[in-house]
């Protein structure tokens, strides 16, 4: 294949992307619109109550309504991470790279856009995979289902034996080495497996009980593994957002998580730049003292700063109602971070003097240098930084918790963080004999859950380097 | 159009450094002073959340009766009865179940926090090691096991803590004790009304394991990643059998890695706190029985929830701190000696 052809290509595939796109954005509207209908019954249902709905001129009834949603969720968990991946491949293969792998991987993708009822993308990948194998490898998909069977056909047959006798005892030996390496990878994929089924069954849980209804998560002696699609209870995530107002506790969340970020990504970069290019007096004694405070615990802070930011102090909680300012509260104390100024630091420290010479020599400024050659160079970091900056707000718990709980208990709940609201949250039935409604519960944890999950799939490798380098959590 | 917009951005920033220019707005500070202009926002947050606390730490930790009370403006004003150098540390010490378990409590905080350090840690640290020589000597699926082992590590405590919860939920409903039942063993209850301690202490040290696993696998695999081949080949050379190339060359050529997660992991068991909040609530108790679940920094929060015992919840946080700062002087001590040769 030439670079000309390949250019052709590519383009093609990116209009395939878009199409993709389009369908994927379909899916998530579809599925926000539908969410929209479904309609709230009083918690605890006396009777599972089936409503009765009208959508695009249908009468559809809830188990209707919940094998659409269920069928879209799917859709939408398919398409999202092969949309991702697909794209990112195509920006990254060179010309050379197209061969009969990368046709028979279009194919497949054409074969799943037919299942998930995209039959434009279907097309155009089943097209372009008979045009890349033409292209390629000078056949179609005739002699390509030949060799497809040839190789499979290949995989179950006995391979020659060779018939001399002398050798019969060293193969007799390597036949035996290769059965324990054998029975080696066997078992060691057998105990991955097993411990990586353990780690995974107590989010499986979670979303299979996060669409259970009340009795069967509360009541049935006999949980089942499995559900039909058409018994997910969707109603549950609405429930929770609206009448448990995880909306609001997500909102506060990502307010402070936003600007607590943004704060510490300022201070961070000036003070590691400072740490890291300018000389001055008393600079490694200052960045040895910043490195001790990281082996203090947390507790030892909170005590003060709860002092700090109370009536005792600033004063921006523990006054009477309406006078409390809880987003500071939550966000100044963590505007920066001794470790964050550690890790751009050295990060920092790695980009060669040279440049800081040249642009001092080219007249520009301290901080146009900073912002024109060094943050970019450190790019990753910062996005690692960011990224598990906004994480550890997302999960932050016991100072905001304790920040919410001083005074007027109903004025804090307004601006509770979505793991206080998890522990807090009134999630029982209510009346003289209340008990957790733990489907609800269960939801509300998969709601702080998947975003997490579907960050880290998208990021992993900026988190885990990130990870690698931070120490224990908390 | 591209151009376009470009010629106009470049007009409009002439434009404003025109104008800098004019009013003489550049000024060329000596490079300490800018370090210090730089060094500030971060520097006096510091101060206030960070340095002047552990001064503070310090100074409540020598009060006795120390209070919050308003005086006749209506101010929060600070309020003593005297002062003590040990006196609160001895308070921490000797209180109701930090040490010994008292008459109507059968468990103390440290016995707690010890059950932990020397049942979850292990445990989890073993594991992990043998997850992360098994995971290190395959090639496919291993960038799959890897992200699924690290899972546990981003999840929110709080959110899969209730689960865990649920999961233990007592009766026939649990799918832990349906697991059980495959086996014939009753179902029991693990963390509501009829918990035995140690069957509370289960529930949490499988949590403990189960969300610890990942960090600890991650430091294993870069440690295993780092080690020579030339020692793997020259034992492949003499037909050594995968027992003792573990016990020989891999576990002590990453005993730097074991030692630091060794150290870390202890730590972290006496700050356990939001997983219990999580699994048993504020009171750490199940239902009705006569023990508790409290570890060492769950104590230190129940002071400062409390608002009235201040300078105790200083003595317990420094307490803490003595603790970790030998166990890190500890470390650091061991690690410069290269353990491994």
């Amino acid at each position: 294949m030439n670079k000309e052809q390949v250019k052709h290509i590519k383009k093609f595939e990116n209009i395939i992307h878009g199409i993709d796109l389009v369908f994927f954005l379909a899916y998530v509207g579809l599925f926000a619109y539908l969410f929209g209908f479904i309609q709230v019954p009083n918690m605890p249902p006396e009777v599972e109550t089936i409503y009765e709905y009208v959508i695009f001129g249908m009468n559809i009834n809830t188990p209707i309504l919940n094998t659409w949603m269920s069928y879209l969720a799917m859709f939408i968990i398919v398409t999202f991470p092969l949309l991702f991946i697909n794209f990112r491949k195509t920006q990254n293969r060179e010309y050379y790279e197209y061969n009969r792998w990368v046709a028979g991987n279009l194919f497949a993708g054409g074969i799943i856009s037919l299942l998930v009822l995209n039959p434009i993308s279907a097309v155009l990948k089943i097209y372009l995979s008979r045009r890349i194998l033409l292209e390629s490898e000078k056949f179609g998909f005739k002699k390509a289902a030949v060799l497809l069977g040839h190789g499979f056909v290949n995989m179950f047959k006995k391979k020659p034996v060779d018939p001399d006798e002398a050798e019969g005892e060293l193969k007799e030996v390597i036949r035996k080495q290769t059965m324990k390496t054998f029975i080696r990878v066997f078992f060691s994929y057998f105990f991955l497996s097993v411990v990586a089924l353990l780690i995974f069954i107590p989010f499986y849980w979670m979303i299979l009980t996060a669409l259970k209804t009340y009795y069967e998560s509360n009541l049935t002696n006999t949980p089942r593994f499995f559900i039909a699609l058409s018994e997910m209870q969707w109603m549950n995530f609405k429930y929770v957002v609206t009448e448990i107002d995880f909306g609001i506790y997500i909102k506060n969340t990502l307010t402070v998580g936003l600007w607590a970020t943004a704060g510490t990504l300022v201070t961070t970069v000036l003070a590691a730049f400072a740490f890291a290019r300018l000389e001055f007096k008393g600079r490694d004694a200052i960045f040895s003292v910043l490195l001790m405070t990281m082996m203090i615990p947390g507790e030892l802070y909170i005590l003060t700063n709860y002092l700090t930011v109370s009536q005792a102090g600033i004063g921006w909680i523990g006054g009477p109602t309406g006078t409390n300012q809880y987003y500071l509260a939550m966000i100044v104390p963590f505007l920066t971070s001794v470790f964050y100024i550690f890790f751009l630091r050295q990060t920092f420290k790695q980009i060669p003097d040279t440049l800081y010479k040249a642009a001092k020599v080219d007249g520009s400024s301290d901080l146009k240098y900073l912002a024109r050659v060094m943050i970019p160079i450190a790019g990753p970091t910062i996005f690692t930084i960011t990224i598990l900056n906004v994480i550890g707000s997302w999960n932050a718990f016991i100072w905001p918790r304790l920040i919410t709980s001083v005074g007027d208990v109903n004025e804090g709940r307004g601006y509770w963080l979505i793991s206080a609201a998890l522990r807090d949250a009134d999630f029982t039935t209510g009346g003289t004999n209340p008990r957790v409604m733990f489907n609800l519960q269960i939801a509300a944890s998969a709601i702080v859950t998947i975003p997490l999950i579907i960050v880290f799939l998208l990021l992993r490798k900026y988190i885990m380097s990130g990870v690698g380098r931070s120490g224990t959590k908390g | 159009m591209k151009t376009t917009l470009k010629s106009w951005v470049w007009s409009v920033r002439n434009f404003f450094s025109g104008i800098k220019s004019k009013l003489h707005l550049k000024v060329n500070l000596p490079t300490g002073l800018k370090a210090w202009v730089y060094l500030a926002p971060a520097l006096i947050l510091l101060a206030i959340f960070t340095f002047y606390p552990i001064l503070n730490a310090f100074r409540l930790v020598i009060y006795q009766g120390y209070q919050l009370i308003r005086d006749t403006d209506g101010r929060l004003v600070e309020s003593i009865t005297g002062y003590t150098v040990f006196g609160n540390f001895i308070r921490v010490l000797s209180a109701d179940n930090f040490i010994l378990p008292s008459s109507h409590t059968n468990s103390s905080v440290l016995l707690n926090t010890l059950a932990i350090v020397f049942i979850s840690v292990p445990i989890s640290i073993i594991s992990s090691l043998f997850v992360a020589a098994t995971l290190n000597s395959i090639k496919p699926l291993k960038s799959f096991f890897q992200t699924i082992y690290f899972l546990p590590y981003i999840t929110n405590t709080l959110a899969i803590g209730l689960v865990f919860a649920y999961m233990f939920k007592s009766g026939e409903s649990g799918i832990v004790n349906q697991f059980f039942m495959i086996f014939g063993i009753d179902p029991v209850s693990w963390i509501e009304r009829g918990a035995t301690y140690w069957r509370a202490m289960t529930v949490l040290i499988a949590f403990g394991v189960w969300d610890g696993m990942a960090f600890k696998i991650m430091v294993f695999m870069s440690g295993m990643q780092g080690i020579d081949q030339q020692y793997y080949q020259a034992a492949a050379i003499d037909a050594t059998p995968k027992r003792r190339i573990f016990t020989r060359i891999t576990v002590p050529m990453i005993s730097p890695m074991i030692f630091y997660i060794v150290v870390t992991s202890i730590i972290g068991a006496f700050k356990t706190y939001s997983s219990v909040v999580a699994i048993f609530g504020d009171s750490a108790t199940p239902d009705g029985a006569n023990f508790n679940l409290k570890t060492i920094v769950f104590h230190i929060y129940d002071y400062i929830y409390s608002g009235e015992n201040i300078s105790l919840a200083a003595a317990g946080s420094l307490f803490l701190f003595a603790i970790i700062l030998m166990l890190t002087l500890l470390q650091m001590y061991i690690g410069k000696k290269r353990v491994h040769y």
